[in-house]
């Protein structure tokens, strides 16, 4: 059986940053990625990453944006810690080759983004993400370290003593099941954003480091907490980023008003996420949207600054929504687009399991608590991918590899088998996913009630049988999407769970999780973070509670949250 | 916009024992709008249809790279491209990229190709061509090559990788560009004498196609044109190309006038000249070997000063890509 001191799951920029971590401890990584790491769906992060790097502005200002982003519930240290690493995880970037946009002197330009105090957001165009990715990826080629290219997680295995012991593998390329065997395991494979129809998300975003976490015994922190971007494209739900609301975008209603002023009369566009996706949803709801969308206006920046500072964006208008944004407002309406939630952690990346870590999208460190600043994410996962990956490095150099559990493997391969051997024309996973995928659009969105959500709970467990019943007509070996489709969506249906139950049982409205019936925040019951638990007898989730890591900063006491 | 059907006829390719693959084309009936992707539809055909059918896509918005593949003519993103676009007939002609391994239906082994990034060494080197600032510019001079994600759709259309599997490729070639412009490299020199090497920029012909398929305007030929403006500047006019280049420089500021009676010899030498004495008797045979003694051409002069001004004020090659236009 191979083995190797650390295994990272994911290719993005978290996890190869932890993986560069790991080759410079001197410590034996490498990463599992079910895709290319340069296919990865840190690509697709476009307006920028934030630190504060200008001299008149300060790594305090950005943590207590950054708190009060969170609706008071991001956990203070961690917050503290990514704020300070900022500065030089972007010097380090752009040491390593990272092409930023630069002003007229050659600094890094920063652009301004919502819920910012000061313009504290690096950028390259409208396609940072992209290049971030691609240089870590050159770094990571560099390091020369080994990547299990296209190879696919099915579990993550424990030994009888409750420590991670590895993983079981699945090589999509052959269609083999294989072990590994690890002293630690790093889970950096990103968001759920799939579990809903519409979102901004890579189909590849599946969660499935966050359902192999759970159901290995690691719990997750904040599930409830689901992102709305408020510029997603109308039909395609694809990305627009707040980068043109950062260089003077406009969101109008159907009556060209620029409504943002009735919502947030201090920051307009640029208040933060849950403030302006709550208020597009209003403007839909009541009647002054076109076909279930508003617009975003870029029309008065100007055909340069657009092609200049915009022009992947420009061009996603054209051909996604026949729109040119030079000529015309593009149709955009809140679309899932981020989680909070994930594999609770310490601030170094540390699961309550033994041996397991995690970062990214991945994790809920909690550095985003209720909503997540734009500029933020990128940001989080190169810092926790470096200090996670560090923190790792030393753990295992300390531990030995645990027993493996034969029938982890048999257990597996039954899986697939079962898959796989079911005759005649049962449930088409696609139309299984499309159907919950819409139903915790509908109950589950922007704006909360109890009705929807214990309608929504209430439907799961059908789902679920549904699932039992679920018909393969791929029963071939090398690359077998058919069978990675269904097992992304037991995944997904396992994190839909943790979701609805998380937000059906937080009565108070908070960040993103907004309830009808309690539109208030409650922080003498609630600030506290939701943990979900997988109870294997009844494979479901079971919830608890703990409180948020403070710090005793007097800034950071909870206060009404205006933009 | 109502709905239209559309034929989608597949290359479908299943792997057989002892390596290859067995290829069949395969209809699938749709109904779509025409301004709905293909990607889309696939993955309806997938969902739908036939759950067996394989290809590669992540991102759906032309970032990751994953769905490059042949659509009616051409490789394309499937997650930008329009069925309207692209069907004749009705009908949509897929299979997988060219000039690669096919694993199975649209699926390549995606190895070889960045084998060949690889190749380039994809990464900053310390050296002593290191500048400590770096200046507005220089970041947009690279701009266009950062673009890059790696796609494969150049390399897939490329006629030259058609017919020499040895060819770096257009894609490796841009992400070099990339290295060799940026400020903080430190080894410029060292790459464009690598790049000098056989299969590398000088074997690129110049057909303008990568120009034409690549998704994100990353014009890889422009960047190879300027690698070897680059290269011959630092005087690494040694290889086969650069001598070529500068044998019609010579001939067209002398005389206006190519002189192809040496242009070989003045190219590959002597030696392998020589070695074509064979197809230069056929050539005789048939009258066609040029004059040694090409005439002056009328207004050369004009012709000098021209030269003389392009070497004091030198211009950046740019060959612009076609006119983004919705597919």
């Amino acid at each position: 059986m191979k083995s190797h001191d650390l295994l990272i799951v994911g290719a993005g920029l978290s996890g190869m940053r932890a993986a560069l971590e790991g080759a410079k401890a001197g410590i034996d990584v490498a990463v599992v990625s079910k895709v290319h790491p340069l296919r990865s769906h840190s690509c697709a992060a476009q307006g920028g990453i934030n630190a504060a790097i200008d001299a008149r502005d300060k790594w305090e200002v950005h943590a207590y944006d950054t708190v009060k982003g969170s609706d008071f519930i991001g956990d203070e240290d961690a917050i503290d810690l990514m704020c300070q690493e900022a500065p030089g995880i972007i010097h380090e970037m752009d040491r390593m080759g990272t092409p930023f946009s630069r002003t007229e002197r050659g600094d890094i330009a920063q652009r301004p983004f919502g819920g910012a105090s000061f313009d504290r957001t690096c950028y390259a165009a409208d396609r940072t993400g992209q290049v971030l990715l691609h240089t870590l990826w050159e770094q990571l080629v560099k390091a020369g370290v080994h990547v299990y290219e296209e190879c696919h997680v099915f579990r993550l295995v424990t030994s009888a003593d409750g420590h991670v012991a590895g993983l079981i593998v699945y090589d999509i390329k052959t269609g083999q099941l294989f072990p590994l065997r690890s002293k630690g395991v790093l889970l950096a494979t990103g968001g759920y954003g799939r579990v809903f129809l519409s979102s901004t998300n890579a189909t590849t975003s599946t969660g499935d480091g966050m359902a192999c976490a759970y159901r290995a015994g690691a719990p997750l922190g904040d599930m409830e907490f689901v992102q709305f971007h408020p510029t997603g494209l109308r039909t395609s739900g694809i990305l627009v980023t707040e980068g043109c609301r950062g260089e003077g975008g406009y969101l109008i209603n159907a009556s060209g008003e620029r409504f943002m002023g009735r919502y947030a009369p201090q920051k307009w566009e640029l208040a933060s996420r849950d403030v302006v996706s709550r208020a597009e949803q209003t403007e839909i709801i009541e009647g002054r949207g076109t076909n279930g969308a508003i617009f975003l206006d870029l029309r008065h920046l100007g055909r340069e600054r657009i092609l200049e500072r915009l022009p992947q964006v420009r061009q996603l208008a054209i051909d996604l929504e026949g729109v040119d944004p030079i000529f015309e407002p593009i149709p955009v309406r809140p679309t899932v687009h981020y989680s909070m939630g994930g594999i609770r952690t310490d601030k170094f990346g540390a699961s309550p399991l033994p041996g397991l870590f995690a970062s990214g999208e991945a994790a809920c460190t909690s550095v985003h608590g209720a909503n997540r600043l734009g500029g933020n994410s990128l940001l989080d996962t190169i810092v926790f991918g470096k200090v996670t990956g560090g923190h790792a490095s030393q753990y295992v150099r300390k531990e030995g590899l645990r027993d493996f559990p034969p029938q982890a493997m048999q257990e597996e391969q039954a899986r697939i088998a079962d898959l796989k051997g079911r005759a005649g024309q049962g449930v088409r996973p696609f139309d299984l996913r499309n159907r919950m995928a819409e139903d915790m659009n509908t109950y589950c969105g922007v704006y909360r009630e109890p009705v929807g959500m214990a309608k929504m709970a209430e439907t799961l467990p059908g789902l679920r049988q549904d699932y039992d019943k679920i018909h393969l007509d791929d029963k071939s070996e090398p690359f077998n999407t058919d069978l990675l489709r269904a097992v992304e969506l037991r995944n997904l249906m396992d994190l839909a769970e943790c979701i609805v139950k998380g937000a059906l049982a937080r009565e108070e409205s908070r960040g993103a999780h907004y309830r009808i019936d309690q539109p208030e925040r409650d922080d003498v019951n609630w600030r506290k973070h939701t943990l979900a638990h997988w109870d294997a007898s009844s494979e479901t989730a079971r919830l608890s509670y703990e409180p948020v890591r403070t710090v005793g900063n007097p800034e950071y006491t909870p206060k009404t949250r205006t933009y | 916009m109502a709905l239209q059907k559309y034929t989608f006829r597949i290359q479908r390719s299943i792997p057989v024992q002892g390596g290859g693959v067995q290829t069949k084309w395969q209809d699938f009936p749709v109904e779509s709008e025409p301004n709905v992707t293909v990607l889309t539809l696939l993955e309806e055909i997938k969902g739908q249809q036939d759950g067996t059918l394989v290809f590669r896509q992540s991102c759906r918005s032309a970032i990751c790279g994953s769905c490059a593949m042949w659509i009616s003519g051409r490789t394309r993103l499937a997650c930008k491209t329009h069925v309207g676009a692209v069907a004749k007939n009705g009908v949509v002609e897929i299979a997988p990229q060219k000039n690669q391994p096919v694993l199975k239906d649209l699926a390549i082994d995606i190895r070889p190709f960045f084998k060949r990034v690889h190749g380039i060494t994809p990464y900053l080197l310390d050296g002593p061509e290191q500048n400590s600032t770096v200046t507005k510019s220089a970041y947009d001079q690279v701009n266009h090559v950062t673009q890059c994600i790696l796609c494969g759709a150049c390399y897939s259309d490329c006629t030259m990788a058609e017919v020499s599997p040895a060819f770096v490729g257009p894609a490796a070639l841009a992400k070099a560009f990339r290295f060799v412009s940026d400020p903080r490299e430190g080894r410029k020199s060292q790459r464009l004498a690598d790049l000098c090497q056989p299969s590398a920029i000088w074997s690129c012909t110049r057909c303008t196609m990568c120009v034409d398929v690549c998704p994100k305007e990353v014009a890889p030929m422009e960047a190879i044109v300027k690698l070897r403006t680059r290269a011959m500047a630092r005087g690494y006019t040694g290889s086969a190309g650069a001598k070529h280049a500068l044998a019609f420089h010579e001939d067209i500021r002398r005389g206006g006038h190519l002189n192809e009676f040496t242009l070989m010899m003045r190219t590959l030498g002597i030696w392998e000249t020589l070695k074509e004495t064979g197809t230069a008797l056929h050539l005789a045979k048939k009258g066609k070997v040029p004059s040694p003694f090409p005439h002056t051409v009328a207004g050369v002069e004009e012709l000098r000063r021209m030269y003389d001004h392009l070497e004091q004020f030198p211009i950046e090659v740019e060959t612009k890509a076609k006119e983004a236009v919705p597919e």
